[in-house]
């Protein structure tokens, strides 16, 4: 940061006479661009130094699984891969319904090193291939900006930004071995290379873009970001009449080309010309041919037959097509607007249609204290940035606004989608910042102050006599003050110190956890690790069948088949919502009615979350109504949500609980002996805060297998039937010495055995 | 020599061996060794079979069904005792996990000692029903022995219980040309509930009906159970193929009914009983000497020309055709002979996941030493992972339930059909060649004609 503004213009005089020289320049930047890299790579190291080299959370086991198959058994196999440990017993068609851009990268860059005869485990390429992606994304970024601005200082800044900014760094800290990991590099590169194709007009360019873009494709879907940002971009600069053959060229080429890269990646396949996400791309293009036709028929005949020729044929046109579209979606030809893009736009849709979509958790509409945590000073320069751009609006600052427009508004729909808001917002505020510093920085007073002054003084008067033109002149602006100098300059460069004072912070303290490993403070300072997930994945490794089918919510479902190397029946690949709801059903159900359908799935262990002996919050049973609202959105006349609250509409787990609570498989298996840790009766959930009731929960078709340390996992197997045919509640209370009474026979009419 | 002996030692275990298919220690329970005389030829005919028998008492210390967590014996048979319990040796628990640990037990009561309330709790687990207060008789008023119980009318007279119900083997119809009769003497019946895994062998007649003795009423007003409700022989075979039987009649085992002559109401001459021959029959299942089915092996394999059609793979694809073949052979006596479905049954093969997505009969191909069930079919057109499952359960064969999971993949990339092979394709394939030539020659044409173009705008 530091070094970024200072080499822009820096006050020493040496440092000026050097950076005068056009080749020192380029050297400097190259210097400074390593530095930003440098850093970016630097502060995502936080976890690998804290914790070891560890692949985080949830997703990136399974990129992490993924990815040791396509090094182990070779690209095809990985296309063709059909995984039958996920999903039990449906499987996975996995080759074919996943992005394999990231896992292609990595095994890309295992091969080359192992070439060069550097053996590296394909672990630490994993945990470190997000980190030095954002290395390139600041550079992509510096590049992208460099075409906004005439300003050498603000790519820097932005590269800067870039690197540190904690909306990014959230999804690429070391070991965060995610699909944004590479797509965000891969985004900011795509829209580089699409203003120097508009920009320049040039085929070239824009099929260097649409290769990129087929790269997005293969990486993440967030593509759909760029699908529908470029031809937006395209359709406003033709509204503000700025058609131009480079816009034809340009986006013509790219979508050809992109579209028919992006229909090899199998998990796409036919969705560009049969979703409703991609028709804005489709309909775009057809537009510009449109418009094209018409500037050539335009140049062609005389402007008054042009123009009731053009009003004919543009209504004809867009009727029809308009029609087709209708047509064609109420045919089923095109599927129409799926609900992860309703919830885009109704943020309260999810959570009536699509529970499962709406209990994740980064599927929540952002809180505005986020916006300040992950960008910091960068909010509040960002409209000062957007500002900028409509002073100069060229089409390229039209493409910045188009973005910084759409980037917030998702951003503010989803928080992951903070993601796709950094770039526009560090490019912007790196403008707003270099066009403060060039002004504010520049230690000799204007030369000319006098014919600037009149001359300025001359195009204000002119611009008034005109009207409306002055947004379009360039302003001339100069300050003398030195005082005012170094106080704005003083104020900026102590807030951009607090920003990366604060992007430290913020990396350091909430993005570099593991999540598998959880760390806590004891009282006299130290660190403590709770490893409960780790030791309890080991156990499943080491103690059971290498087929032992396990059990448990879908969060959990990549860790245990990376960690744990076991079949799982859900997982975090929500694509199948029945056989979620079914293990929902499940949890949520009486053991009577579980224990079937864990029979039926050949469940042999069910694994839980509790979190409460330790006060851990992200437990199964403050996930519960989640499982419960999924299941019951399929039998809605087996599993209703309100019998899981008291009477009074609270959700509680001590004795006040409602009896569908206590009985549910969950409650039982997070409460089971949980009282023996107590004295009798005192026995406390400290998430929850609640006193739990004397007498604990009874397991009759489960029986406890492991439970970890903390208690935060714990691990039970299911009963195999009966050997001489009982119920498992009778077999229970037999074993613990109850004898039948045969007077519970004698009731009603005898049952006449009849074979 | 020495290798001669263990040859010999090796044959004398295969001999021994060949008695049961699970063993041949017997554990006899009986209130005091003098009662052994009283059923000499049962426990001969037993010892006979290759049985070594271990004689206790329930109050003995030395009584333990299990050593070390392993059984001490594979087999069980309790003899009526006149203790209320049956000791701390011999609890329900234990002997529900002695069933458990696959041993079996050959139970017999009487009408004259009650039942011990081990026992009794026991059957309840089972759903296997006593009658009340431990202790019921089963009369018959018109097939009773005239000669031996001509005013009890207690010694029920019954013929072979012939199969359960059709479609089953028949285990239990001793045939002899003395006679066609069991004595059923001083029995107490019980009655079953509705599980799969209970089934009687012998039912009491129609007019047969159980009561209690010690009632002194006259009129029986609280019948206990009655006709083909009262089970007078019953069993219960676990999950685990464990055998547990229940005999109404201690006394139908003892040497004074092998040899008895009986003589029917209505009948002229007397005949000689069936039990010696029904005993061995009900001991002989219950101990697991016949009726017992074992799988020698389970053989799947793509059955495509030109691929590879290796043994038990792993995966298969949608669509395959694959064959399936099971073996099977049957416990009889002492050998194992190839099992033959009974008639008017079939053994079925499942393709399933989660549900049978295919129902096949398996088609047997049985010679004099093998025998061997196999179906041939297509896989259906759903990926995920299946299982074969053959799973035959039937009242007196031991359970069959073979699972052999396989994987199901979907289509590789480079096994579908090539676009030009396909018909369809054709237009569109025709379309990319015309466009391929016309923007050649599109740019020919461009190439040849820019100059001229370039001097008529001079």
């Amino acid at each position: 940061m530091a070094v970024a503004t200072t080499a822009s213009s820096g006050p020493v005089d040496l440092l000026i006479n050097v950076g005068k020289n056009q080749s020192t320049k380029t050297l400097l930047r190259v210097i400074i661009l390593c530095f930003i890299a440098g850093a970016a790579i630097a502060s995502r190291l936080f976890s690998v130094i804290r914790f070891e080299s560890i692949i985080h959370e949830f997703d990136p086991w399974f990129n992490f699984r993924a990815t040791k198959y396509l090094v182990a058994n070779g690209f095809y196999d990985f296309w063709d891969w059909f995984d039958d440990r996920t999903w039990h017993p449906l499987g996975r068609v996995t080759g074919g319904t996943l992005y394999p851009g990231l896992m292609v990268t990595s095994g890309v860059i295992y091969h080359l090193l192992r070439a060069l005869t550097v053996p590296v485990d394909i672990r630490n390429i994993c945990v470190l291939l997000a980190p030095a992606c954002s290395g390139l994304t600041a550079f992509a970024t510096y590049l992208l900006t460099n075409e906004m601005t005439t300003s050498s200082s603000a790519g820097l800044l932005a590269a800067a930004f870039m690197g540190i900014a904690p909306g990014y760094i959230s999804r690429s800290v070391a070991g965060s071995y995610d699909n944004e990991a590479i797509a965000i590099f891969l985004l900011v590169f795509t829209f580089y290379l699409w203003i120097k194709a508009l920009k320049l007009g040039s085929v070239l360019w824009g099929a260097l873009c649409a290769l990129f873009y087929g790269y997005m494709v293969a990486s993440w879907g967030g593509y759909a970001f760029i699908t529908c940002l470029v031809p937006l971009h395209a359709f406003v600069l033709i509204c503000m009449g700025r058609f131009s053959m480079r816009l034809y060229v340009s986006y013509t080429t790219w979508y050809a080309l992109g579209t028919l890269a992006s229909m090899q990646i199998p998990f796409v396949g036919f969705l560009p010309v049969r979703t409703s996400e991609h028709m804005p791309a489709l309909g775009i293009f057809g537009f510009l041919q449109l418009v094209a036709f018409l500037e050539y028929v335009r140049s062609a005949i005389p402007s008054r037959q042009f123009q009731t020729f053009l009003y004919v044929a543009l209504g004809g046109i867009f009727g029809l097509s308009l029609l087709g579209l209708v047509g064609l979606t109420a045919g089923g030809y095109i599927a129409p607007w799926s609900g992860r893009f309703y919830s885009l736009w109704d943020t309260g849709y999810a959570k009536i249609h699509i529970p499962i979509i709406a209990s994740v958790s980064e599927h929540q509409p952002t809180a505005w204290p986020a916006f300040f945590f992950d960008l910091n000073m960068l909010i509040w320069l960002f409209p000062a940035g957007v500002y900028l751009c409509f002073q100069k609006l060229e089409d390229e600052h039209v493409f910045i606004i188009v973005y910084a427009l759409f980037g917030s508004y998702f951003a503010g729909v989803m928080v992951r989608l903070m993601l796709t808001l950094t770039p526009v917002v560090c490019v912007a505020a790196a403008i707003a910042v270099s066009q403060l510093l060039d002004t504010y920085l520049v230690a000799r007073s204007p030369e000319v102050p006098d014919t600037e002054e009149e001359a300025s003084d001359g195009h204000a008067k002119k611009a008034s006599k005109q009207g409306g033109l002055r947004a379009s002149s360039q302003p001339v602006v100069g300050i003398y003050n030195v005082v005012g100098k170094g106080f704005i300059a003083g104020a900026m460069v102590l807030y951009l110190l607090i920003f990366v004072q604060h992007c430290t912070w913020v990396t350091s303290n909430a993005y570099s956890s593991p999540s598998v490993v959880l760390a806590s403070r004891m009282p006299d300072g130290s660190q403590h690790i709770i490893d409960d997930y780790r030791e309890a994945y080991q156990w499943l490794r080491q103690n059971t069948r290498e087929d032992a089918k396990i059990m448990s919510w879908w969060d959990y479902g990549y860790q245990i088949g990376g960690m744990a190397d076991r079949p799982t029946l859900v997982d975090n690949n929500t694509w199948n919502n029945t056989h979620i709801a079914t293990v929902g059903k499940a949890m949520a159900s009486r053991e009577e009615v579980s224990y079937p359908i864990m029979r039926q799935h050949e469940v042999d262990y069910v694994l839980v979350v509790f979190g409460g002996l330790l006060g851990y919050s992200g437990d199964d049973i403050n996930k519960f109504l989640w499982m419960v609202r999924i299941a019951e959105g399929i039998w809605p006349d087996e599993v209703k949500e309100r019998d899981y609250f008291t009477p009074r509409g609270e959700y509680r787990v001590d004795s006040e609980a409602s009896e569908t609570m206590k009985n549910s498989l969950m409650y039982k298996m997070s409460y089971y002996n949980y009282g023996s840790l107590f004295p009798p009766g005192q026995a406390q959930d400290r998430v929850r805060g609640a006193r739990l009731p004397e007498q604990g929960p009874v397991l009759n078709t489960l029986e406890e297998a492991y439970t970890s340390e903390n208690w935060i996992i714990r691990i039970y197997k299911v009963k195999d039937l009966d050997n001489v045919g009982r119920d498992h509640a009778s077999a229970a209370s037999f074993e613990k010495g109850h004898k039948k009474k045969k007077a519970s026979k004698k009731r009603g009419p005898r049952v006449l055995r009849v074979d | 020599m020495r290798s001669l002996l263990s040859v010999l030692v090796f044959l004398f275990i295969a001999v021994v061996q060949a008695v049961s298919s699970s063993g041949d220690r017997l554990l006899v329970i009986l209130e005091d060794d003098a009662e052994k005389a009283g059923y000499s030829k049962f426990l001969g005919d037993l010892e006979s079979r290759g049985f070594e028998i271990t004689y206790e008492t329930p109050k003995s210390e030395s009584l333990s069904l299990f050593h070390l967590g392993e059984r001490s014996y594979d087999h069980v048979l309790l003899l009526p005792t006149k203790s209320k319990g049956l000791g701390p040796n011999l609890t329900p628990n234990i002997l529900l996990d002695f069933i458990n640990a696959n041993g079996n037990i050959l139970l017999t009561l009487s009408s004259s000692t009650p039942a011990p309330t081990s026992i009794v709790s026991l059957l309840l687990e089972l759903d296997i029903h006593l009658p009340p207060d431990r202790q019921g008789l089963v009369v018959d008023h018109f097939n009773y022995d005239t000669s031996s119980a001509s005013e009890t009318h207690d010694v029920l007279l019954l013929p072979s219980p012939g199969p359960l119900r059709p479609g089953l083997k028949d285990f239990f119809s001793p045939v002899s040309e003395d006679g066609n009769l069991l004595a059923f003497p001083h029995g107490m019946g019980q009655t079953l509930g509705q599980g799969a895994l209970l089934s009687p062998i012998l039912r009491a007649p129609a007019t047969a009906y159980s009561y209690n003795p010690k009632e002194q009423s006259e009129v029986v007003d609280d019948l206990f159970a009655a006709g083909q409700q009262l089970s007078l022989v019953s069993t219960m075979q676990a999950r685990n193929s464990a055998r547990f039987t229940v005999v109404g009649s201690a006394e139908m085992l003892s040497d004074q009914w092998f040899d008895a002559k009986v003589k029917k109401l209505g009948e002229k001459s007397a005949v000689k009983t069936l039990n010696r021959a029904f005993a061995k029959q009900v001991s002989g299942w219950t101990f697991k000497e016949i009726g017992v089915l074992r799988v020698n092996w389970v053989e799947h394999h793509l059955n495509e020309e030109g691929m590879s059609n290796a043994s038990n793979p792993k995966i298969y694809r949608i669509k395959n055709d694959v064959k399936y073949s099971i073996s099977l052979s049957e416990y009889s006596w002492d050998k194992y002979i190839p099992f033959e479905v009974p008639e008017s049954d079939a053994l079925q093969l499942e393709f399933s996941m989660l549900s049978p997505f295919h129902r096949l009969q398996l088609t047997p191909q049985i010679s004099s030493s093998d025998s061997t069930y196999s179906v041939a079919f297509t896989l259906p057109d759903q990926h995920g992972i299946f299982n074969f499952k053959v799973n035959y359960k039937r009242p007196f064969f031991s359970n069959i339930e073979e699972k052999h999971t396989v994987s199901v993949r979907h289509f590789a990339h480079d096994e579908w059909p090539r676009s030009f092979v396909i018909s369809g394709a054709w237009p569109w394939m025709a379309g990319i060649g015309a466009t391929v030539t016309g923007w050649l020659a599109f740019c020919a044409i461009w190439l040849y004609s820019a100059p001229s173009a370039a001097k008529k705008n001079q």
